[in-house]
């Protein structure tokens, strides 16, 4: 295990191949109706292609219910896909064996948005931000925990919380947590599902900044997904827009900013204020 | 009618599944009901053969099952060593009996848990709510067994009322229906006073609970804006409103009823089902036991049954979905 | 603060009533089993500090019996026996381990003290309530205890991976429900043999009574268990690679521990009430071992009821213990309640 302040020197495998890929990939969910039993099916994901280069960060954004969590949830492994591939490092996930399946849980991981909720209430931030190092046997328990103090300091949490429970933080803080939590099995990428949007502005800036530099330090991937546009301009070198279940378009950031190809993208950008239409429609 | 027929096949699943179990019962109670059966002189040993050759342990279990619900969906629950009677005739009267029981306790309990929880209900806090607040839970913290003998010792003490049983040996031969009814219905008082007594805490919380949910929506504000109050207030539009869970309660209480029921008669001698299944664990008479086993789950479904379709009947909301 | 004021009430008085029980061989003079038979159905005897000639003695004594003609008792004043105390007596067993010989106090033969009266074979009641509340408050915790451990494994096996074999044991489940609790208690004991004898039958008796009260807790551990596995810590440490035995024993569980408390608090007086029930209809423990429920069983009898009132005195004492616990129920349900977590 690595301490968060050596720097990643290893040589990735090509430049090129993406970290990540999703080809033609399905979901879809079966449900019952509550008293007759008959059951229909939720379509989820309708054949949907993402491509995730290493060291950017992509943003995917759409409605809800246009299966952006679905996705997020299928590339971190946590639902199994009714069709199509995901691809990781090159290499395809179905076609993996079971123990392949386990390591590959420390390259991917997904952060939720309500951190309160993901954030077992009994345990202390030091059990939680080592559990992920517990669960793939990682270490003593001696080196577990000294790793779990050194993340908690590094995003910026007081060294003497370390015992301290998840209801005794901030909400900002709480998601700095659950970001040590994912950092701790240093994967290559992370996902932030609407991880930023329960927050206050402040927060929003400080965490923003913290998950910037931590791109920088070890060279991490990451996938945002929103409904909200108004940070991807900052944020993020890619976008891509989803709709019922298909990813529509997939374009460098101010590219697509700039010049939309698809219609429905047009309309989200313009259901959108931005904050110079804001501030140009202020009387002087 | 969907909602009705998947009810009514829930309960036959299960009352299929406590056959199965019932039948199991039998099979592992100790004694061998063809031994017994040999020792009744009125039973010819050809006979006894020709049973042990059909129901006895030379054929598969699942034949013998079978066989076995056959008779039961006839009305034949077998034969009653102790009692040398046919099983099914026996156990009729004393349900009769213990229906009898039950049926008024329950009356009695609801005419007086409704009242008193409503009331409660109107003044929470004030001195009727907290006096029968107390009350409840002092008689929820003694057991009904201990309540019955209490019960029995007042009754020997105090020569107020028979000691037990369900009629008096002069009221067998009295003759008149009537004067024989007013018999039982004397003996009645105290088993129905006690059963009623132990069934009304829950009762008088539950039925508080739903009033003052019901009292606190939005509707009995408007109901109050209109100028309605008091007794009609609360009993032609809180208690109605109140009533699904009120339902619910009275079907699911059926069971703890039995039971407590069975305590009752027991000590106070009232001849039911319980007595009978008492008297027939001692006496090993394993049909009689199987037959009130199955018999007391028919109740208990019945009156859960009986609860899920009148909210069905009277919650429009429940029909719709 | 009056609710922890009354759960540390309560606690209190359990643990001293519990203490009581588990040293009823130190507390009790008698054996449970020692006979009198020339003392049958006495009444409590008194004890005094003044005697008859109205001097005052620091030490309580009692008056010896003098059976009279009508069945009932006199003092007889010609005999007295101070009370002893931390005598050496009959030999019996702390918890069934630690052999002690001393009993808190004692009088000498042929004097008797019976704090609680005697029953029809001159036993003292006082001795067989407390070896009697060892049997029935074992038996009802040890019922509980393996009906609510099974009820967690099997609730929470339903609740956590749901499809058929949830519905299989919640069918399970539902077959149990569908008996009224004492018809099936009876049920269960009418299938096994109807007079067994020694410590096997209460080992017996308790597993029967534990096996057969599964249903409910595994309802409510199964309810928790399906909203618990839904959370998103949950889905975190799946998201680690989690194995499904570390998300039960780390995770899921630890949500059902208020169930368990509150559930353990109401149904270890129900199995403790179970237990006398059985002995109390002459299913349970036979003679000559004592429980609760045997030594109300003699109230039956029209004369015992009429004449005897010190024979009501364990149900007295029943109440009591009773209340302890729903009240301690009581207050954990409002403790727990309030944590919501």
């Amino acid at each position: 295990m690595r301490s968060p302040g050596e720097m990643r020197t290893r040589v990735e495998p090509g430049g090129d191949i993406p970290l990540a890929q999703v080809k033609n990939l399905t979901k879809r969910y079966v449900q019952r109706r509550p008293f007759t039993r008959t059951e229909y099916a939720v379509r989820a994901l309708e054949g949907a292609n993402l491509t995730i280069r290493r060291g950017k960060t992509l943003a995917l954004i759409g409605e809800s219910g246009s299966g952006k969590s679905t996705l997020a949830k299928c590339l971190a492994m946590l639902e199994e896909p009714s069709g199509g591939e995901i691809w990781f490092n090159g290499e395809n996930c179905g076609e993996l064996t079971r123990k392949e399946r386990f390591s590959l849980h420390r390259q991917v991981q997904l952060i939720f948005q309500d951190c309160a909720s993901s954030l077992n209430p009994r345990m202390s931030a030091l059990e939680i931000v080592g559990e992920p190092l517990a669960i793939q046997k990682l270490g003593t328990k001696a080196e577990r925990e000294q790793r779990s103090r050194e993340w908690i300091v590094r995003v910026g949490l007081a060294a003497n919380s370390a015992r301290k429970r998840p209801m005794e933080f901030s909400g900002g803080q709480r998601q700095r947590l659950a970001i040590a939590r994912a950092l701790a099995l240093e994967p290559k990428l992370l996902i932030f599902d609407e991880a930023l949007s329960g927050l206050d502005l402040a927060s929003q800036a400080a965490a923003i900044e913290l998950l910037a530099e931590l791109q920088a330090e070890h060279d991490l991937t990451y996938l945002h997904i929103s409904h909200d546009l108004q940070l991807f301009p900052r944020l993020a070198d890619e976008i891509a827009v989803m709709h019922e279940g298909r990813v529509i378009e997939q374009q460098a950031a101010a590219t697509l900013l700039a010049d939309p190809q698809e219609a429905y993208t047009r309309d989200l950008l313009m259901a959108m204020p931005s904050v110079e239409s804001i501030l140009e429609e202020r009387p002087a | 009618m969907r909602f009705v027929t998947k009810r009514l096949i829930h309960v036959v699943l299960l009352l299929l599944a406590v056959s199965f179990l019932s039948f199991g019962l039998l099979q592992v109670a100790p004694g061998d009901y063809f031994d017994s059966l040999r020792m009744n002189p009125q039973v010819s040993a050809q006979t006894v053969e020709k049973l042990r050759a059909e129901y006895g342990l030379g054929r598969p279990l699942a034949v013998r099952y079978a066989l076995w619900l056959r008779d039961v969906s006839r009305w034949e629950l077998g034969y009653s060593i102790a009692s040398n009677s046919p099983v099914s005739a026996l156990v009729a009267v004393r349900a009769r009996n213990t229906l009898l029981l039950s049926g008024a306790a329950t009356v009695l309990a609801w005419l007086l848990a409704l009242p008193l929880g409503v009331w409660s209900a109107a003044k929470p806090g004030g001195w009727l709510d907290r006096t029968a607040g107390v009350a409840t839970s002092a008689m929820v913290t003694i057991p009904d067994l201990l309540l019955f003998l209490a019960l029995l010792l007042l009754a020997v003490r105090t020569n107020w009322f028979p000691t037990g049983g369900m009629m008096s040996l002069s009221g067998e031969e009295a003759g008149s229906f009537w004067a024989s009814c007013k018999d039982v219905a004397f003996h009645l008082i105290l088993p129905a006073c006690g059963l009623a007594a132990a069934m009304l805490p829950l009762l008088v919380r539950h039925v508080r609970a739903a009033t003052i949910e019901a009292l606190g929506s939005p509707f009995m504000r408007a109901a109050r804006g209109h100028g309605i109050s008091g007794a009609r207030l609360l009993f032609r539009y809180a208690l109605p409103a109140a009533s699904n869970p009120l339902i619910s309660l009275l079907g699911f209480s059926v069971g703890t009823m039995l039971s407590t029921s069975m305590i009752a008669e027991i000590v106070l001698s009232w001849p039911g089902l319980g007595t009978l299944m008492l008297e027939s664990i001692f006496a090993r008479d394993s049909y009689v036991v199987v037959a009130i086993v199955m018999l007391s789950s028919v109740f208990l479904l019945a009156g859960n049954l009986l609860a899920d379709l009148l909210l069905f009947a009277s919650d429009p909301r429940i029909r719709t979905e | 603060m009056r609710r922890r004021l009354k759960l540390g009430a309560a606690a209190v008085g359990l643990a001293a009533v519990h203490g009581a029980i588990l040293f009823a061989g130190f507390l009790a003079p008698y054996d449970y089993a020692s006979q009198n038979r020339e003392a049958a159905f006495a009444p409590p005897t008194r004890i005094r500090f003044v005697d008859t000639k109205a001097r005052f003695h620091i030490r309580p004594f009692v008056y010896g019996l003098k059976p009279q003609k009508d069945g009932a008792y006199a003092a007889d004043e010609t005999s007295a026996y101070p009370l002893e105390f931390f005598v050496e007596g009959s030999g019996y067993r702390v918890a069934g381990i630690i052999p002690l010989r001393t009993h808190l106090f004692a009088v000498r033969a042929p004097g008797r003290v019976f704090l609680m009266g005697t029953d029809a074979y001159g036993r003292d009641q006082f001795s067989r309530f407390l070896y009697g509340g060892q049997l029935s408050l074992l038996a009802g915790l040890l019922a509980a205890g393996i009906a609510v451990l099974l009820g967690l494994t099997i609730g929470a096996l339903a609740g956590f991976y749901g499809g058929w074999l949830d519905e299989l044991l919640m069918g399970g489940a539902a077959v149990f429900l569908a008996l009224p609790w004492l018809y099936l208690l009876l049920a269960a004991r009418a299938a096994m043999p109807l007079h067994i004898a020694g410590w096997q039958v209460f080992l017996l008796l308790v597993s029967m009574m534990g096996l057969i009260g599964w249903a409910r807790p595994a309802r409510l551990v199964r309810g928790v268990v399906l909203s618990a596995k839904e959370r998103n810590f949950v889905l975190a440490a799946r998201a680690f690679g989690a194995s499904d035995a570390y998300l039960l024993t780390r995770h899921v569980l630890p949500q059902t521990s208020g169930v368990i408390l509150t559930q353990l608090a109401l149904l270890i007086p129900q199995y403790v009430l179970a237990e006398v029930t059985l002995s109390f209809l002459g299913l349970g423990v036979s003679e000559p071992m004592a429980s609760w429920g045997s030594l109300l069983s003699s109230l039956q009898q029209y004369y015992v009821l009429s004449s005897y009132w010190w024979m009501f005195l364990p149900a007295l004492l029943l109440i009591a213990v009773f209340l302890l616990y729903y009240v301690s129920a009581d207050a954990l349900q409002e403790r727990v309640g309030s944590v919501r977590l």
